[in-house]
């Protein structure tokens, strides 16, 4: 196993746990997701692993040797898309890239042939020689992907690399997440965006609190919700929405984001579920209606509640 | 040696936009002491005008090191480029070695410039060491050391103010433009042992070297306070919270 976690606790000084017991690893070719709420640990958690933050107890191993004790070996070996956007002002993305990639070790030429590759595959070019401080949001965080992943360590770990970025291009990105797990790095992707993570990652983990409270491939998480249903439907307004999250009857609590409220039914009661809707959609309560499988998203929010920051979004109706 | 070289590399492609500036303003401002004191003090005799030149040259260093790459930094950090930096897989010195060699060459021309400008401005007749080159590579070293270790140590704004603190004791309250007797007696001993009086001695000395020879107790001193900002530099640099 390339990158073994075990029982990593960190405590901050002001009494916050960070991180409790987490057992945790990732095996090359892998890409593992890391899931969590805003302050869940996840950047702790990588900071942990790249020697930035020392932990209060535990051990991280890399390939068998003790990455706690050796952070410049843990530099070494991870390269590291922080959140925050890379320093590019006055810098031009195929500078900064080529440069980056020569410093984590690669030669001038592999590392000019990394750039370009990278800058076309993730449809850079119009922006490769424009300095830093003209690009926008989406560019800088390509660009910072491109910067970690030109000359990439054994592990690599992006946090966060998708904020930002054009649909069309987060596709090629997770591409290049894929490229880089197919040549022997284990990836670590930090990401709130479930659904899109789903198809692009080996296995998820899911952190809540500073713990690991879930962890397996998405078809694992799934197998407790496979006998269950997801019934979506859009009210007429808000009010009617409240109404409707109130009455009807599911597997589970009901939760309405303005006029769209979800529920989880049992597969079996599936007709009846579509049934109601379309007599509540006669009766011009409901717009539209749908029965599908559960989200990855879903078994993501039953595993630790809606976000309480985003409490406006998503009222939870008992 | 190799991460040293692609490290500097990277500084100035990232510096490149405001090199030219603080080159300009650095550059300035040492000739600008040399020229603006001797307004304020028309009737300067070779001595006081001696004293002003070589502090011209010592503010200069001061400033870029204890000023201007502090405010850096404290800006590197509130930006999150800092963590960005300390992630990447390079030795930790290299990594201060490329920042000092950056702000050390930035000080050059505005040296060249104010000693150019004070001899004739003054009719100065130096009488140049060996010494004089490793004396201000010392004094930029030790102020870039110093520098460092307050805005590592310190928080970016608090980090801010001690810079602007310095400047203000260095340019009113040191023994760099004027001779240390004229401070009040407890001032020039603290003086002692504080880096500015030795840095404009160093300088002094080996530009004019004087009849009982380059003294060595301010390179002693500047030699520690330069291994004591570089042990706490290094130390926040490595440290793991």
């Amino acid at each position: 196993m390339l990158l073994r976690i075990h029982q990593l606790t960190k405590d901050y000084r002001r009494g916050v746990r960070a991180n409790d017991g987490i057992d945790l690893s990732v095996d090359e070719g892998q890409v593992l997701g890391l899931f969590g709420h805003n302050g869940a640990g996840k950047t702790t958690l990588l900071n942990q692993v790249t020697g930035l933050v020392k932990p209060t107890s535990g051990t991280i191993h890399i390939d068998g040797a003790d990455a706690v004790a050796d952070p410049a070996l843990a530099r070494r070996s991870c390269s590291l898309q922080p959140q925050a956007h890379a320093p590019l002002d006055g810098v031009t993305p195929r500078q900064a890239i080529d440069t980056m990639a020569r410093i984590r070790g690669a030669g001038r030429r592999r590392a000019r042939e990394r750039t370009g590759a990278l800058l076309d595959a993730l449809d850079l070019g119009a922006w490769a020689d424009e300095p830093g401080q003209k690009l926008s949001g989406g560019v800088r965080r390509l660009t910072a992907f491109c910067m970690a992943a030109a000359e990439p360590g054994r592990i690599v770990m992006l946090d966060e690399p998708t904020n930002d970025v054009d649909p069309v291009r987060r596709r090629l990105l997770w591409e290049q997440i894929a490229a880089l797990a197919a040549d022997g790095s284990a990836v670590l992707v930090v990401t709130h965006n479930v659904v899109e993570a789903e198809r692009g990652v080996t296995r998820l983990a899911v952190l809540h609190h500073g713990r690991l409270v879930a962890e397996g491939t998405p078809a694992q998480l799934r197998h407790d919700y496979a006998d269950r249903l997801r019934l979506e439907l859009v009210a007429v307004d808000d009010e009617t929405a409240l109404q409707l999250a109130a009455e009807v009857t599911g597997a589970g609590a009901a939760v309405r984001t303005g006029r769209r409220v979800v529920v989880p039914i049992d597969a079996a009661a599936a007709s009846e579920a579509l049934t109601w809707a379309q007599r509540e959609r006669g009766q011009g309560r409901v717009e539209e209606f749908a029965v599908t499988p559960v989200s990855i998203e879903e078994v993501y929010i039953g595993l630790v509640g809606p976000d309480p920051a985003g409490a406006e979004e998503g009222a939870r109706v008992a | 040696m190799r991460s040293y070289g692609l490290l500097l590399r990277w500084n100035l492609l990232r510096l490149r936009g405001m090199l030219p500036l603080l080159l300009v303003l650095q550059t300035l401002l040492s000739v600008g002491v040399v020229i603006g004191f001797s307004f304020l003090l028309p009737d300067a005799d070779q001595t006081t005008g001696f004293y002003l030149s070589t502090g011209a040259l010592t503010l200069g260093l001061i400033t870029v090191g204890m000023v201007a790459a502090p405010q850096l930094v404290a800006q590197a950090k509130l930006t999150g480029i800092f963590d960005y930096q300390r992630s990447m897989p390079v030795p930790r010195l290299a990594m201060l070695a490329a920042d000092a060699t950056v702000w050390v060459a930035l000080a050059l021309p505005g040296l060249a410039a104010a000693l150019g400008v004070a001899v004739l401005r003054f009719d100065l007749d130096l009488r140049i060491s060996w010494l004089a080159a490793p004396a201000m590579l010392l004094v930029a070293i030790c102020s870039v050391a110093i520098g460092y270790a307050v805005a590592y140590a310190a928080k970016p704004e608090v980090a801010g103010a001690i810079s602007q603190l310095i400047f203000f004791v260095a340019l009113m309250f040191a023994p760099i433009n004027f001779p240390a007797d004229r401070l009040p007696h407890w001032l020039a001993e603290t003086h002692d042992w504080l880096p500015f009086a030795s840095m404009a001695q160093a300088i002094r000395e080996t530009l004019q070297i004087p009849a009982t020879g380059v003294s060595t107790a301010p390179f002693a001193i500047l030699t520690a306070w330069c291994v004591v900002g570089l042990a706490i530099t290094y130390r926040v640099m490595t440290h793991r919270p």
